[in-house]
């Protein structure tokens, strides 16, 4: 009877050489979209995964294919391309991870930059990431830090308001959304000074400028909780989207939401619609609209929305929660019917073009 | 343990103490210590001796694995414990029962996943009570010392009419069983070892005819500062583990037992445990200097009686608090919570043949949580459970249990057990001195059973997503199988068992963003299958003064989701993460004269990472080894040294995705023992 076990228990070691095969994958040659996927947190497992549109292939971890299976790090928040260089906030890890492209080699690895956030550049050399301060619901004022894209190294240090999140550049200057006040800090890109502060709403997290000069910021607005049975909201505050001038201290427009809260606004390459996922579907608005549209343009609920600048094709990343892969739904510019559904790594929240 | 007059049982206990022919004499016979290891005793030499006589006249518990025919179940024996002293239930419970323990490093959490179940699926139960912290309706095995305890078995498989709540794939069931051997005996023993493990134990205890006291004491610290090697675009770079030390773990539980009269036996325990931890993160997580307090206090009153007419009433009343302070650069989460039981209960003979065990008891939590509120939140909980066991014949051995409990959202669902136990083949020189399950021969053993889990107070109170109307995930299964045990003939003894299960756990609680503002909230929401295969096999030989043993184990579990609904994405029919579908151990132990020496090594194989079924832990072959002398020293005195080495080959191996394992380590133990 011992026997059998033992050939048994040698049976069950020879399954050592029976893990799921993991075939090195080559590095990316010629991708042009770039998903990001947060990964679980704590897993180390975020990734980019780089996808090639026409010919539809598909490098699931770019940076681990390109860099002899090392991993890019936890919670992948956002990435940035300037020219030949590609810019990856890896919020959890405390750095940014600057890679060449198409190949994804590693180039520099910018250490200790806390809690990064968004990426944004004003020229070939020079560059900027919003990083927060202080421990969740005990946030400090955040930080924009000014990197220099020749050595990447940070440079210098701009305080602004708390938790800092996409911010974009318009003529030199930086807008700056605080979302955990209510406020778009103006820095002046030239000083490196903060010159103004733009009141909107509640909880802006994205500013993009329009082609007509102005911008504009979506705020989520403020949501509290019951802290005793039966846990109702107790204050919300509305989400809005604001538009605003470049030299205003307020915005000239405000667009309420109902209810809910919106997310994650997008401006198309041609800088005239804008685009915000709101209870579960994306909308789509002209930068003219004196309303918010009461249709959805897609009814879908997506975790990052973006349209390549090259063919105005959008791509939404379906996020499955955080034990499970996700995917991206690629879409023909103008909406429409879905070209590619590809499966990319757990939580993608987000896009990048080259 | 079976009541007196069951026929065999009888007969034994009828030789053995006819001289104290106490007419309603209940007797722990040890019927369920058999499962995989010898009986409790305390002294290696009962390893393949018979039962030792005991001393006097006990009101003995009945104990409640005599209710569990037909189920598998593990033991530890005391001689192994002795090794892991300095250690947790996570230290033994994998390397030695070959049980997949889910584990974020050396003192960080360590939950168990028995059958393919989650960590929510095990009771922990610590003298007839449930200790799984009711927030989290879990247990950290690695904050349960060896020491705290002086037994310790694992009945995997469905078993909630036995156990409560939460015994959906196994329990874990540690007890601390008086010494009624007379006179002082204790020991104290230093451990050094590598990464800054620190520590030490005291153990005593004493009995006289009518009291029997013991007192145990345990303090581990680790820095745990291993080196480890990551993976990095200009190759490997080494690394030490940051924020990781087991800044102190202290375990006391001093425990007495007094006879009260001839009938009666009051037992008090108490068990203190208090951990200092910094909670490593995974590797590329930067900047986290999370640490975690964590304190429970357990203490417990029973009163055990027997009656005139043979049965036995118990009653019980038992108080903890648990402390969970985590804190992490300035984010705090403080909880504490703080339950009484109690539990009455009355075992009856009925006729020659059989027993009956009827009982009631109650639960009541008071929780404050910072996750709940400023507000305390309590509640109640209530079970009546009705325990059966016959044995139609010698050969047949029978029991059907139930349980109903109450809880605040509604009555959980009825769980029952049967099982059976049907010797298809005996020796005609069986050995006449032991009871029926422990004879050598072929049995066929099979058991089906309901179970159910009660929603935990996080689940139920958290906030956002706190759903008060959660119901219990319920669940069913069987097994079957197989026991072949070769006598007890010439310091021999090889006991095979192979056993075959499927259970299904419906209702399962999943987290998903379906509350208020898209908050996480949990849900009834899947069914899980999970089947598989068990097989071990136990070799104890004695030679003189050689004694030794082996045993092998392996097992193979599929555990998938296998419904669900459209908001809960994780796909179906795919082995769930962290459930190796393989696992396989072996286990050996050798003592001659004052010498020990033993190895354990345990096969993982792949494990998910994730529910796609994509990304996975490596499969891991372990080995761990002890090796020991014992010197006898003047006035009844003797030191122990033992030389113990984790990961001997040195594995570079991921115990949980970006938590490096440690290196190779090593530790010294000095014991001075007295008796």
């Amino acid at each position: 009877m011992k026997k059998p076990l033992l050939a048994l228990l040698a049976g069950a070691t020879l399954l050592a050489g029976c893990d799921p095969s993991t075939p090195t994958p080559d590095s990316p040659t010629n991708a042009g979209v770039y998903v990001l996927s947060e990964g679980q947190f704590g897993a180390g497992d975020g990734a980019v995964s780089a996808f090639d549109r026409n010919t539809k292939s598909l490098v699931i971890d770019a940076f681990g294919a390109a860099n002899s299976g090392s991993k890019l790090g936890d919670v992948i928040q956002d990435m940035g391309v300037v020219g030949t260089r590609g810019y990856i906030c890896v919020n959890a890890s405390n750095k940014v991870e600057v890679v060449s492209l198409p190949d994804f080699k590693s180039v520099a690895t910018i250490k200790n930059i806390r809690q990064p956030r968004y990426f944004t550049f004003t020229s070939a050399t020079r560059g900027y990431v919003t990083a927060w301060r202080g421990p969740y619901t005990n946030y400090a004022p955040g930080k924009v830090l000014v990197l220099d894209l020749t050595n990447n190294t940070v440079i210098d240090s701009i305080t602004v308001g708390r938790c800092p999140e996409q911010l974009t550049v318009l003529n030199n200057k930086l807008y700056v959304p605080n979302s955990y006040d209510n406020t778009v800090s103006v820095i002046d890109a030239a000083t490196n000074k903060v010159t103004s502060t733009v009141t909107v709403g509640d909880g802006p997290r994205n500013v993009v400028a329009d082609q007509a000069g102005n911008l504009w910021a979506l705020c989520t607005g403020f949501t509290v909780y019951n802290p005793a049975p039966p846990y109702d909201v107790i204050s919300s505050t509305q989400g809005a989207l604001v538009r605003f001038a470049p030299g205003a201290t307020a915005g000239q427009l405000s667009l309420p939401f109902a209810t809910g809260n919106p997310n994650d606004l997008r401006i198309s390459p041609d800088k005239t619609l804008l685009y915000y996922s709101y209870n579960g579907a994306e909308y789509q608005l002209s930068t003219t609209a004196a309303a918010l549209p009461p249709t959805p343009f897609i009814r879908r609920s997506f975790n990052g929305f973006a349209i390549d600048p090259r063919d105005n094709s959008i791509y939404g990343a379906v996020s499955t929660g955080y034990t499970s892969n996700g995917y991206f739904l690629h879409y023909p510019a103008g909406g429409g019917k879905v070209i590619d559904s590809v499966t990319v790594k757990v939580g993608p929240n987000g896009f990048a073009f080259n | 343990m079976l009541i007196l007059n069951l026929f065999s049982t009888a007969h034994r206990v009828a030789r053995w103490h006819v001289a104290h022919a106490l007419p309603p004499l209940l007797l722990a016979s040890g019927l369920g210590a058999h499962g995989q290891a010898m009986p409790q005793s305390g002294r290696a030499d009962s390893l393949t001796s018979r039962r030792h006589r005991l001393p006097e006249a006990q009101v003995r518990a009945v104990r409640l694995e005599q209710f569990a025919v037909g189920s598998q179940r593990l033991e530890l024996d005391s001689a192994v414990l002795a090794q892991y002293r300095g250690g947790t239930a996570a230290d033994v419970l994998g390397a030695r029962l070959g049980l997949y323990i889910k584990n974020y490093g050396p003192g960080q959490l360590a939950t168990i996943s028995l059958r393919g179940t989650s960590a929510q699926h095990t009771a922990v139960l610590w003298n007839g009570l449930n200790i799984a912290l009711p927030t989290l309706g879990q247990n950290d095995l690695a904050l349960l010392p060896i020491s705290g305890n002086t037994q310790l078995l694992v009945q995997p498989g469905p078993a909630a009419a036995l156990y409560g709540s939460g015994a959906v794939g196994g329990a874990i069931v540690l007890r601390t069983e008086p010494d009624w051997r007379p006179g002082l005996r204790g020991s104290v023993q230093a451990d050094a070892g590598s990464f800054g493990l620190r520590g030490g134990s005291l153990e005593a205890r004493t009995a006289t005819p009518t009291l029997a006291v013991r007192m145990a004491a345990s303090y581990r610290e680790a820095q745990n500062n291993y080196p480890y090697l990551v993976r990095e675009p200009a190759g490997l770079v080494r690394y030490t583990m940051q924020n990781a030390a087991l800044r102190h773990q202290w375990s006391f539980s001093p425990d007495l037992t007094w006879r009260v009269g001839a009938a009666g036996e009051l037992t008090a325990a108490v068990w203190l445990t208090d951990a200092d931890r910094e909670i490593q993160q995974g590797v590329s997580v930067a900047g986290s200097n999370a640490r975690e307090i964590d304190q429970s206090r357990r203490l417990v009153l029973g009163y055990r009686r027997t009656t005139t007419g043979g049965g036995q009433w118990a009653v019980r009343g038992a108080w903890f608090e648990d402390i969970i302070n985590y804190s992490d650069q300035g984010a705090i989460s403080n909880s504490r919570v703080r339950t009484t039981q109690s539990q009455a209960e009355y075992t009856a003979p009925l006729g020659r043949r059989a027993s009956l065990r009827l009982g009631a008891e109650a639960q009541h939590f008071a929780a404050l949580v910072d996750g709940y509120g400023a507000a305390p939140i309590t509640e109640n909980r209530a079970a009546a459970f009705a325990l059966l066991r016959y044995d139609p014949r010698p050969t047949l051995r029978l029991s059907a249990n139930l349980r109903q409990a109450a809880l605040p959202a509604g009555l959980a669902p009825l769980t029952p057990t049967v099982g059976l136990e049907w010797d298809l083949h005996r020796p005609a020189l069986a050995s006449d001195s032991l009871p029926p399950a422990e004879q050598p021969g072929l049995t066929f053993k099979a058991s089906a059973a309901r179970t159910y889990r009660a929603p935990t107070l996080n689940e139920r109170y958290w906030q956002p997503g706190g759903n008060p109307d959660l119901r219990a995930e319920s669940g069913g299964g069987y097994e079957a199988g197989l026991r072949y045990r070769l006598g007890q003939t010439a310091g021999v003894l090889l006991e095979n068992e192979v056993t075959a299960f499927h259970q299904l756990v419906n209702n399962w609680v999943q987290w998903l963003p379906l509350g208020p503002g898209g908050a996480y909230s949990p849900r009834n929401l899947r069914q899980v299958r999970s089947q598989g295969l068990e097989a071990s096999s136990v070799l104890r030989h004695r030679q003189g003064r050689y004694l030794a043993s082996a045993r092998v184990a392996y097992s193979f579990t599929q555990t998938v989701k296998t419904q669900g609904v459209a908001a809960d994405t994780d796909p179906v029919g795919r082995q769930l993460a962290f459930v190796p579908l393989h696992r396989a151990s072996f286990s050996t132990d050798h003592q001659w004269r004052g010498w020990l020496g033993s190895a354990a090594f345990t096969f993982t194989s792949y494990a998910y990472t994730d529910a796609s079924a994509s990304s996975f832990l490596p499969s891991v072959g372990l080995l761990g080894g002890t090796l020991g002398r014992t010197v006898p020293l003047p006035h009844r005195t003797s030191l122990t040294l033992l030389v113990q080495s984790t990961n001997l080959l040195n594995r570079r191996y991921e115990s949980y995705p970006a938590r490096p394992a440690p290196p190779r380590a090593y530790s010294v133990s000095l014991r001075l023992n007295y008796r």
